[in-house]
């Protein structure tokens, strides 16, 4: 499974995450934002609208993202947060670190 | 009582069904004594995070892997076991405490934490017949933000 990534503007792209980020894609999340990083893209937005499986793995992939960026003022948003997402951002507490946004769209306008 | 039982020789393809057969499973209880969604929704990841953690660091030696999953419920409580053919690990040694200190947004090493987290009770041990059981439990108040994990 490969991750659709829209482009909103020269540093912010929109990751639709799809159905799962666990220990089986999350190889591939790393290299599709690696890509995106050396383009000059500073500010993710992840699109969790039909995830159904986050695990710790997935997780770890979004730090090592946040680990990239965020020493040159980079952000991680979340966007859409399904149920099963938000179980792991309650638990994991990840809420501190990532902002969340009810939409793609409030995201984009925030991070605009 | 209801027991959801399934056994799988392939642990991809458990990884992938489990969580929609638990909830189709959850869905046909009694609506007074199901497990709320948030416990049912725990059981999917605790569950996840576990045969993820076989699938990459079992030992099987030449055999082909088998897991046994299943799951009880009684009054919204859920109980889990899923009994495995490998060599087993010693979990208590690999389960880092509630209060161990841990790197800053980890990339790695998580996965039991989280299973400690939404668990009220959880071990792994070989069982008569030399297989290993990995065994949990959730109540039905069970509050996992409790657990500290950052």
């Amino acid at each position: 499974m490969s991750f659709d990534v829209e482009s909103h503007s020269s540093d912010t792209v929109i990751v639709h995450m799809g159905e799962a980020l666990d220990f089986r894609n999350a190889d591939e999340f790393k290299d599709t934002f690696q890509d995106h990083v050396e383009d000059g893209v500073r500010n993710f937005i992840l699109d969790f609208s039909d995830t159904e499986v986050l695990d710790s793995t997935g997780l770890g992939s979004i730090f090592s993202l946040y680990r990239e960026i965020s020493p040159e003022d980079g952000k991680v948003a979340f966007a859409d947060v399904s149920r099963p997402v938000q179980v792991v951002v309650q638990l994991t507490r990840t809420y501190k670190v990532f902002r969340q946004f009810p939409s793609v769209q409030a995201a984009k306008e925030a991070l605009a | 009582m209801s027991t959801f039982a399934k056994d799988y020789t392939d642990l991809d393809r458990a990884l992938d069904e489990v969580r929609t057969l638990i909830e189709e499973w959850s869905s046909e209880q009694n609506s007074a004594s199901a497990p709320t969604p948030e416990t049912i929704r725990y059981t999917q990841l605790v569950l996840h995070e576990w045969i993820a953690n076989l699938l990459q660091h079992a030992d099987f030696e030449d055999r082909s892997p088998l897991i046994q999953i299943r799951l009880q419920t009684e009054n919204r409580h859920v109980t889990c076991s899923v009994t495995d053919n490998s060599e087993g690990f010693n979990f208590q040694d690999q389960l880092p405490s509630q209060d161990e200190a841990m790197e800053d947004l980890p990339e790695r090493g998580m996965g039991l934490r989280i299973i400690n987290a939404c668990t009220e009770s959880v071990s792994y041990t070989p069982t008569n017949s030399g297989r290993y059981r990995f065994e949990f439990s959730i109540p039905a108040d069970h509050d996992p933000w409790l657990s500290m994990l950052f």
